[in-house]
């Protein structure tokens, strides 16, 4: 996934500061696919992750202000929305429900899901939202710190060094929290590919 | 059948970008947005929002920067104030060094003794005209004047003359 270019934020973000609502909502316009897709892979819930949304920009329109440019906004709203996440993650605990959102019928053009279909079997029998539910488990089955990753890394196709920035943990870190995640997923979905129908 | 691979895996987790929210809800997202703001708006203190703006206001003035040339500026005039009322307050000396007020103070033993000099050169005879003296004493000596003040003002050191007088010095 390409990430948005950062430079053109710098004079929404100067113009948001002086107070400007607009230029604000146009960072909220620009940044709420990105970070929907972030915090919902992480609580696997649409109402939870809809809350959580609306209170990171809440958060960031009030911190806005305080925002000095040391990372760029990218960055910065990514730390508020993972940071807000994993805390309420831990408040919710293991008490979860997967409200899954619709897989986009787009899908069916997608070109690893042609070929994941084709080859590998644990997919080519499963449907389509039979994968689904099983993906969530299995990830909801990682812990928070780890989906996390996960998420920024496969899902959201984030650079290991700004996972690193966003964390605020060392690139090795990351790199060894990722093996760790694709270890336990792996044998999540091997025992999917060994009994289909759960 | 084969394990699935963490290529795979990456592959698999990549197609939960095509999970996607209802039709619609982005549009919606600002929206609801915006009255999530005016609700928690209204639950504030209205003392709080006050000064909320009032903060954005001066922030919009960008206060702080200007305001820290004014207080430079009023830092060096307070400064260059004191260090003009040092130099007001301190005495003028032309001609008569005496730089230290204490140190003439200090100093009381040796005017006296040179007062004492003085009344005894006055009733000698061995130099008339060293001594001779045309009526009461009308300069007044440096030292005379400092002992003078000493006590109440603060020691001058400018000699004490009479004016210039046109009129002709002998009468006969």
């Amino acid at each position: 996934m390409d990430q948005p270019r950062t430079d053109e934020d710098q004079g929404l973000v100067a113009r948001a500061q002086s107070g400007d609502a607009a230029a604000f909502d146009d960072l909220v316009v620009k940044y709420s696919p990105r970070l929907y897709g972030l915090i919902y892979n992480m609580t696997s819930n649409h109402e939870d992750t809809n809350d959580m949304l609306q209170d990171v920009f809440a958060k960031a329109y009030r911190a806005i202000k305080g925002f000095r440019g040391k990372s760029s906004f990218y960055t910065w709203i990514h730390t508020i929305a993972v940071n807000m996440t994993l805390n309420f993650l831990k408040k919710r605990g293991r008490r979860y429900h997967l409200s899954l959102d619709d897989v986009d019928a787009s899908i069916q053009n997608d070109k690893e899901f042609i070929e994941l279909t084709s080859t590998s079997s644990p997919v080519r029998e499963a449907d389509l939202s039979e994968l689904q539910v099983r993906l969530n488990e299995a990830m909801m089955k990682l812990s928070d710190e780890h989906r996390a990753v996960v998420t920024m890394f496969h899902i959201q196709g984030m650079p290991h060094a700004e996972i690193s920035k966003i964390l605020g943990v060392s690139e090795g870190t990351v790199r060894s929290r990722l093996f760790y995640a694709n270890r336990q997923l792996q044998n999540y979905l091997d025992e999917f590919r060994k009994n289909p129908v759960g | 059948m084969d394990n699935l691979d963490e290529n795979e895996i990456g592959k698999l987790l990549r197609l939960k970008k095509y999970e996607q929210p209802p039709p619609g809800y982005f549009e919606n997202f600002l929206h609801e947005f915006h009255r999530r703001q005016r609700d928690e708006l209204l639950r504030q203190p209205v003392w709080s929002v006050l000064w909320q703006r009032f903060s954005d206001s001066l922030f919009r003035l960008n206060i702080p920067s200007l305001t820290s040339y004014p207080a430079a500026v009023a830092a060096v005039l307070v400064c260059a104030a004191v260090i003009s009322l040092k130099v007001y307050q301190t005495p003028h000396s032309p001609g008569v060094a005496m730089g230290d007020s204490r140190a003439l103070l200090s100093n009381e033993s040796v005017i006296d003794q040179m007062q004492a000099e003085r009344v005894a050169d006055n009733f000698t005879l061995s130099s008339p005209l060293a001594t001779r003296s045309l009526g009461p004493d009308l300069s007044r000596q440096t030292t005379e004047s400092a002992y003078t003040h000493r006590a109440t003002t603060p020691p001058r050191y400018v000699l004490d003359r009479l004016p210039v007088s046109y009129e002709p010095s002998f009468n006969f």
